[in-house]
C-alpha cells in the first residue's frame, strides 16, 4: 500500500533528484568552466552561464601548466606507494592476525593511534626528518612519509579481514607442509583480494589527491605531483578559473579510471567486511 | 620457552638499538653536510605563479643565463604555498638562494632571525636607485636585505565608457567624490565596488590606510602600524568616521565577492568604481583594457603631504647561501633597466620599474600612474606590507566587522588594539 502511495513516489523522486543535482552541481560547474574561454569567466563571471566553447584551458593546463609533467610525478609517487603499502600492510596484517605475537593488540592499537593524530601536527618535524635523512624535495620522500602515514590504516582494515578467514583452511595447509610463506602466498592472500582490491583503489586515489605532504616534502617546481601543480595555476592576485578547472578535470581522470577499473572489487569489498 | 622468547627480545632490542643508533649517525653526518656546496646554478624561489608574470620572469632568467657568467634556475610555486612555506624554505638546512619577496617592513623580521644575505654592497652599485627605495629595502640594523625590480600603484579604478554614459567625471576631492557616489546612485548603479569576500579580505585595507594616509598622512600611518599609536585613538576614530559617510554607497556585495569578482562587476558596469592595484587588470578581457582609467583617491584634508601606495617587489636572498658571488651577480643584473625592461615587457605592462632609467610600458594608462606616485611626498606599500602578515588578519577582522556593524566603531577599535597587541609583542 505504501509503495503505491503516489505522494511517496514523487516525494521520494523529488528529494533523491534534489539532493543528486546539489551533489553533482560543482562537478558540472568546473567541467563547463573548463571549456570556456578566459575573456568569458572575466567578463561574466565564473558563476554566469558559458558564452564560449574552447579547448585553450586544456592546453593551458597541459603545457604551460604543467599538467602533462605533474601527472608523471603523481605516477611515479601513487604507483610505489599503493604497492610497497600494501604489500607491508598485507605481510604485517597477516602476522597480526594469524599468530599469537605477544602484544599484537598494542601493536594494532599503536598503529590506528597514528592515523588519529592530526596530520598538520606533524608537518614541522616531517620536513625537518626528511631534510636530516637528505630525503627533502625528492619524490623518494614522498613516497616515504605516504607509506608512513596509510600502513597504520590499511594494516588494520586487513587484520580485520584476514581474521575472518577460518582457521580451518590455515591448519589444513599446515598439515599439508605448507610454512609461514607458502600459506601467506597461497592461501591467505588469494582470500584477501578483494579487501586488497578495495583497499588500492582508496589508497590511490588518497595518495594521487593528496596536497599537504606533496608541499611539506617538496619545493621544486619539477618535482611536484598534480595537486600542488594546479595549485601554481592559481596566481598571487587572479587566477585563470578557465584553466584550473580544465586542470582539475585532468588531473581527476586517473582516479576516476581506477575507481572504476576497481568499482566491481570496491563494492564487493565492502560487503564481503560486512556480512563476513 | 619462555626464556627462549626473552632472550630473542633482548636480541631483537639490541638490533633495534644498533639500528638506531646508525641512522643518528647518518643524520649527525648528512646535517653537517646538507648545507649544500659552493658553485652551480642560483636557485630563485618564485611566487609569480600567474602565467604572464611567471613567463615574464623566465624571460628575466632566461637572458640572464645568456650572458655567460654565472647561472640562475628558476623555480615557481604556488603563490599561496610560497607565503606558507617561506619560513620552513629559509630555515631548511640547504635553502633556495633567492626569492621573491615585497620591500617594507614585512620582510624585516626575517632579517632579525639572522636569514637574510646582507646586500649592502650590492646596493652600493645601486646609484640610480632613489633614497627612499634605499630606505625601504633596510632591516632595522641599516643593511640593505632587499633589491627591489618592480611597483605598481594602487587608485579609483572606472571604465571610461560608463562614466561618459553616466555622465560623471572623476573627482579630485572628498566632496565631488561624494557627490559622484550620489550621481551613480540615481542612475540605479552600485557607486563603489570592493571584493573583501572569500580569499582576499585584505582589499579592505586599502581604503583604511587610504583614508589614513589622507586624514592624518603617512609618518602617523607607518608608526601606527608599527605599534607606536594605538587603533582607538582619536585619530583612527576620525578615518572611520570619514568612512562611514561614503559607507552606503559600497556595493552591498562588497564584503561577499572577492575581488576578481567585483572586477567582472566593475567591467560589466554593475558597479561604478574600485580602489584597487594594478594587478587587476591581468584579470580584465584585454578588449576591456583600453577602457579602463583612473583616479587618484581623493583629497580629504589639503594641508596633509599627498602619500600614495606604492607597493615594491624584489627579491631577497638567504643568508645559508654558499654561492653569495653568484647571488649578487644575478642581483645587480635584476637591478639594470635592461632586466627590468625585459620584465614588463613580457608581463601585462601595468607594472613600473624601480630603475628610474628604465623604461615602462608607455602606455597612457601607466604614464599616469607613473606621474601619480612621482609627485607624491610620500610612498607607502601596503597595510601588510607596511606592518607583518601577522597584523593583516587582524586589520581584515576589524574591517570586515565594521562592514557589518558600523555603529560599533569603539568597541570594534578595542578588540583590534587587543588583537594588534599580541601581534607586536610576540
Amino acid at each position: 500500500m505504501t509503495r503505491r502511495n503516489p505522494l511517496r513516489e514523487i516525494g521520494y523522486h523529488v528529494t533523491a533528484s534534489t539532493i543528486s543535482l546539489l551533489w553533482l552541481l560543482p562537478i558540472i560547474l568546473v567541467v563547463v568552466t573548463a571549456f570556456r574561454s578566459f575573456d568569458d569567466v572575466a567578463r561574466n563571471g565564473v558563476g554566469s552561464l558559458p558564452r564560449s566553447f574552447t579547448f585553450d584551458g586544456f592546453a593551458q593546463a597541459w603545457t604551460d601548466g604543467g599538467a602533462a609533467r605533474a601527472l608523471v610525478n603523481s605516477m611515479l609517487v601513487t604507483v610505489p606507494t599503493v604497492v610497497i603499502t600494501l604489500a607491508l600492510a598485507s605481510v604485517s596484517a597477516f602476522a597480526l592476525s594469524r599468530y599469537d605475537i605477544p602484544f599484537r593488540r598494542t601493536v594494532l592499537l599503536l598503529m590506528l593511534a597514528g592515523n588519529l593524530l592530526p596530520p598538520q601536527i606533524l608537518l614541522v618535524p616531517v620536513a625537518k626528518l626528511s631534510e636530516v635523512l637528505g630525503l627533502y624535495d625528492s619524490l623518494v620522500a614522498l613516497v616515504v612519509v605516504q607509506v608512513g602515514f596509510g600502513l597504520g590504516f590499511y594494516t588494520f582494515v586487513l587484520h580485520g579481514f584476514m581474521r575472518a578467514i577460518p582457521a580451518e583452511i590455515q591448519q589444513a595447509a599446515v598439515i599439508d607442509g605448507a610454512g609461514a610463506g607458502q600459506l601467506f602466498l597461497r592461501i591467505i592472500l588469494p582470500l584477501t583480494r578483494p579487501a586488497l582490491a578495495a583497499l588500492s583503489a582508496l589508497a590511490f586515489t588518497w595518495v594521487f589527491n593528496d596536497l599537504l605532504w606533496a608541499i611539506t616534502v617538496l619545493r621544486s617546481e619539477d618535482r611536484m605531483p598534480v595537486t600542488p601543480a594546479l595549485l601554481g595555476l592559481q596566481g598571487q592576485f587572479v587566477s585563470m578559473w578557465n584553466v584550473i578547472a580544465a586542470g582539475s578535470v585532468i588531473a581527476a581522470i586517473p582516479t576516476v579510471a581506477v575507481f572504476l577499473r576497481f568499482q566491481k572489487h570496491f563494492v564487493a569489498g565492502l560487503a564481503l567486511g560486512a556480512v563476513k | 620457552m619462555s626464556i627462549d622468547g626473552l632472550s630473542r627480545r633482548n636480541f631483537l632490542a639490541g638490533l633495534g638499538g644498533v639500528g638506531a643508533a646508525a641512522i643518528l649517525g647518518g643524520c649527525a653526518t648528512s646535517a653537517s653536510t646538507g648545507t649544500g656546496q659552493a658553485g652551480g646554478a642560483v636557485t630563485l624561489q618564485s611566487n609569480l605563479s600567474a602565467p604572464l608574470p611567471k613567463a615574464a620572469m623566465e624571460s628575466v632568467v632566461a637572458a640572464f643565463n645568456q650572458k655567460g657568467g654565472a647561472q640562475a634556475v628558476l623555480n615557481t610555486v604556488a603563490a599561496e604555498t610560497f607565503r606558507t612555506q617561506l619560513p620552513s624554505y629559509l630555515t631548511s638546512g640547504n635553502p633556495p638562494d633567492l626569492y621573491t619577496w615585497y620591500a617594507g617592513s614585512v620582510g624585516r623580521s626575517y632579517a632579525k632571525k639572522g636569514l637574510l644575505l646582507d646586500l649592502s654592497d650590492v646596493w652600493s652599485g645601486l646609484t640610480d636607485y632613489s633614497a627612499a627605495t634605499r630606505t625601504l629595502s633596510g632591516d632595522d640594523a641599516g643593511k640593505q636585505i632587499i633589491v627591489p625590480i618592480t611597483y605598481y600603484w594602487w587608485g579609483m579604478f572606472y571604465r571610461k565608457s560608463n562614466f561618459e554614459k553616466w555622465g560623471v567625471r572623476p573627482p579630485t576631492t572628498w566632496d565631488e567624490f561624494l557627490a559622484v557616489c550620489e550621481a551613480l546612485r540615481a542612475k540605479g548603479v552600485e557607486p563603489i565596488g570592493m571584493g573583501a569576500g572569500g580569499t582576499t579580505p585584505w582589499v579592505a585595507s586599502a581604503w583604511f590606510d587610504y583614508l589614513n594616509i589622507r586624514i592624518n598622512g603617512a609618518v602617523y600611518h607607518r608608526e601606527l602600524l608599527a605599534g607606536r599609536h594605538r587603533f582607538d585613538d582619536p585619530q583612527v576614530k576620525a578615518v572611520f568616521a570619514k568612512w562611514k559617510e561614503v559607507l552606503p554607497h559600497f556595493d552591498k556585495s562588497a564584503t561577499a565577492i572577492p575581488f576578481q569578482d567585483a572586477t567582472t562587476s566593475l567591467l560589466q558596469g554593475r558597479t561604478g568604481m574600485m580602489l584597487i592595484g594594478t594587478f587587476f587588470a591581468d584579470a580584465a578581457p584585454k578588449d576591456a583594457l583600453d577602457d579602463i582609467d583612473f583616479f587618484q583617491f581623493p583629497i580629504i584634508d589639503p594641508k596633509v603631504p599627498i602619500a600614495e601606495e606604492g607597493p615594491t617587489d624584489g627579491f631577497f636572498a638567504s643568508a645559508k647561501t654558499p654561492r653569495g658571488a653568484e647571488v649578487k651577480e644575478f642581483l645587480k643584473y635584476l637591478a639594470t633597466a635592461e632586466a627590468q625592461e625585459l620584465f614588463i615587457k613580457n608581463s601585462a605592462g601595468t607594472v613600473l620599474p624601480v630603475n628610474p632609467k628604465a623604461k615602462d610600458s608607455g602606455t597612457p594608462l601607466v604614464a599616469k600612474g607613473r606621474k601619480m606616485l612621482n609627485d607624491a611626498a610620500e610612498i607607502t606599500q601596503f597595510f601588510n606590507r607596511d606592518s607583518s602578515d601577522a597584523l593583516q588578519p587582524t586589520a581584515d577582522a576589524a574591517l570586515l566587522q565594521f562592514f557589518a556593524q558600523p555603529d560599533q566603531v569603539d568597541s570594534i577599535l578595542a578588540t583590534w588594539q587587543a588583537a594588534a597587541e599580541k601581534v607586536w609583542s610576540s
